[in-house]
This record gives structure tokens, C-alpha cells and sequence, in this order.
């Protein structure tokens, strides 16, 4: 069962790398990007399952992080034009 | 007992993989990036959660477990955050939603035209440029009167005590 899937999560892998490679925006290939991630992540944790050594869920959530700090900084720089501002609290941030 | 988790497993799994397939269709089949994004969502709510609903039920109550529910909730945190500021970022490059005319035909709709309240947030200057625009004048008008009144009373404060 782990096996079906893992094809599934392949099978979504395969469609958002089409969408990166298709995507007329920036934003498109980011949110593919974004899913590819994702796919990452369960891929992990189902073939650590599948092999029997869940270990792996310790890796799958760094993934989780990263994926999260990669994608706010990719925006911020979309935004912006630049990384890294003192934010002053009066303005307008990057999340609100 | 362990056929009735391996049975619930498998609907799990079999529903998980269902949804993430579909939100992977969706992402290649929806017309713009909002849409596109909705899409997504599906499978990274429901296809991810069901998934690891799967994997909780064949892991038991464990250590494991403990980590998927990590796994599962930062997923589903970071997910609509993650959506949420690429919406953002969208609209704020002009990105324009393809809405429905009257005809029903789908056509770029400026949501300024729709919400006006979104225009003054969007026009509202980027960061980066105000601050640079900003600071500098602020700081030579503080350094200008400030030093000379600092200046003064420090002189007359030793005045009045000698």
C-alpha cells in the first residue's frame, strides 16, 4: 500500500515539474515548486515506511522548514526587490 | 484488530493518493494562477493529511507518530501561509484574475475595479524604496534643529548651576 502511494506522489511530482516547465508566471513555477516540496517530504516519509526504517520523518521535517523559508524568501524577493530590511512595525510586512 | 487498521489504512492511503493526483491535474488543467493555487491546496491538505493518517494508523501509538503529527500540522501551517503570500505577491505584480464577463466568456479582470479598498493597498509604496526615500531626510532634519537646541540648554542648565 505504501507503494501506491509513493506512484501517486510520483505521478504529482511528474505533473508539477510539466507545470515549472510550462508556467507562463514566476508565481506558477513558484507554487509548482512549492508542491514539489511537498512531494518531497511524503516521498520520504513513505519510503522510510516502506523499507521499515521511519527514521527518515527526522529529515522529512528539516524539509518542512525549509520548504516553508524558501518559499517566503523567493516572495519576499518578488516583493521587494531585495532580502533581508529592518522592518519598521508601522509599515506594511511581507505577511500581512 | 489488525486487519481492521490495515483496511483503514488502505482507504487512507487509497483516498490520499486519490487527492494528490487530482490537485496535480488541477495544476496543469486550471486557467490562472489563483485558480491554480486552489488546485494545489487539495492536494496538500487532503492528499498529504490522508496520507499521513495512513501512516499513523500502521505506525500506532509511537514515537513515530509524534512525528508525523509534526510533519502533518507544519504542512497544513505552512501550506495556507505559503498561498496566502503568494496571492499576495501575485496581485501586488498586477497579476490579473480571470473573472467571468456578463457573457460568461473568462477575461483578465483588474480586482482593483472590483474591490477599490485593494488599490490603496497595492499602491501603496514598496518598502524598500520608501525607507531609502524616507530616512535620509528625516535624519539631517532631526540632526539640524536637535543639535543646536541640545546644545543651548546644556549651556544654560550650567549657567544657572554655577
Amino acid at each position: 500500500m505504501f507503494a501506491i502511494a509513493i506512484i501517486a506522489v510520483l505521478v504529482g511530482l511528474a505533473l508539477a515539474v510539466v507545470r515549472i516547465l510550462a508556467g507562463p508566471t514566476a508565481f506558477d513555477r513558484l507554487l509548482a515548486a512549492n508542491n514539489i516540496g511537498t512531494s518531497a517530504i511524503m516521498l520520504l516519509a513513505l519510503f522510510g515506511f516502506m523499507t521499515g526504517r521511519p527514521e527518515f520523518l527526522d529529515i522529512g521535517i528539516t524539509y518542512v522548514l525549509l520548504n516553508m523559508i524558501g518559499t517566503l524568501a523567493v516572495l519576499k524577493f518578488f516583493r521587494y526587490g531585495a532580502l533581508g530590511h529592518a522592518q519598521d512595525p508601522e509599515r506594511e510586512g511581507d505577511l500581512r | 484488530m489488525g486487519a481492521i487498521l490495515d483496511i483503514l489504512s488502505w482507504a487512507a492511503f487509497l483516498g490520499g493518493s486519490f487527492f494528490y493526483v487530482v490537485g496535480a491535474v488541477g495544476l496543469n488543467r486550471m486557467p490562472d494562477v489563483f485558480t491554480r493555487m486552489h488546485a494545489v491546496s487539495v492536494s496538500e491538505s487532503l492528499g498529504v493529511g490522508l496520507m499521513v493518517l495512513g501512516m499513523m494508523l500502521q505506525a500506532g501509538l509511537t514515537l513515530v507518530t509524534v512525528k508525523l503529527v509534526i510533519i502533518l500540522l507544519a504542512l497544513w501551517a505552512t501550506g495556507a501561509v505559503a498561498t496566502h503570500a503568494l496571492a499576495r505577491a501575485a496581485l501586488h505584480d498586477g497579476e490579473k484574475p480571470l473573472l467571468a464577463d456578463a457573457g460568461g466568456r473568462l477575461v483578465p479582470t483588474d480586482p482593483v475595479s472590483l474591490f477599490p479598498e485593494l488599490g490603496v493597498r497595492l499602491a501603496a509604496p514598496l518598502v524598500s524604496e520608501s525607507v531609502e526615500a524616507e530616512a535620509a531626510p528625516v535624519r539631517t532634519d532631526e540632526t539640524g534643529p536637535d543639535g543646536p537646541a541640545a546644545g543651548a540648554g546644556n549651556g544654560s542648565g550650567d549657567n544657572g548651576g554655577t
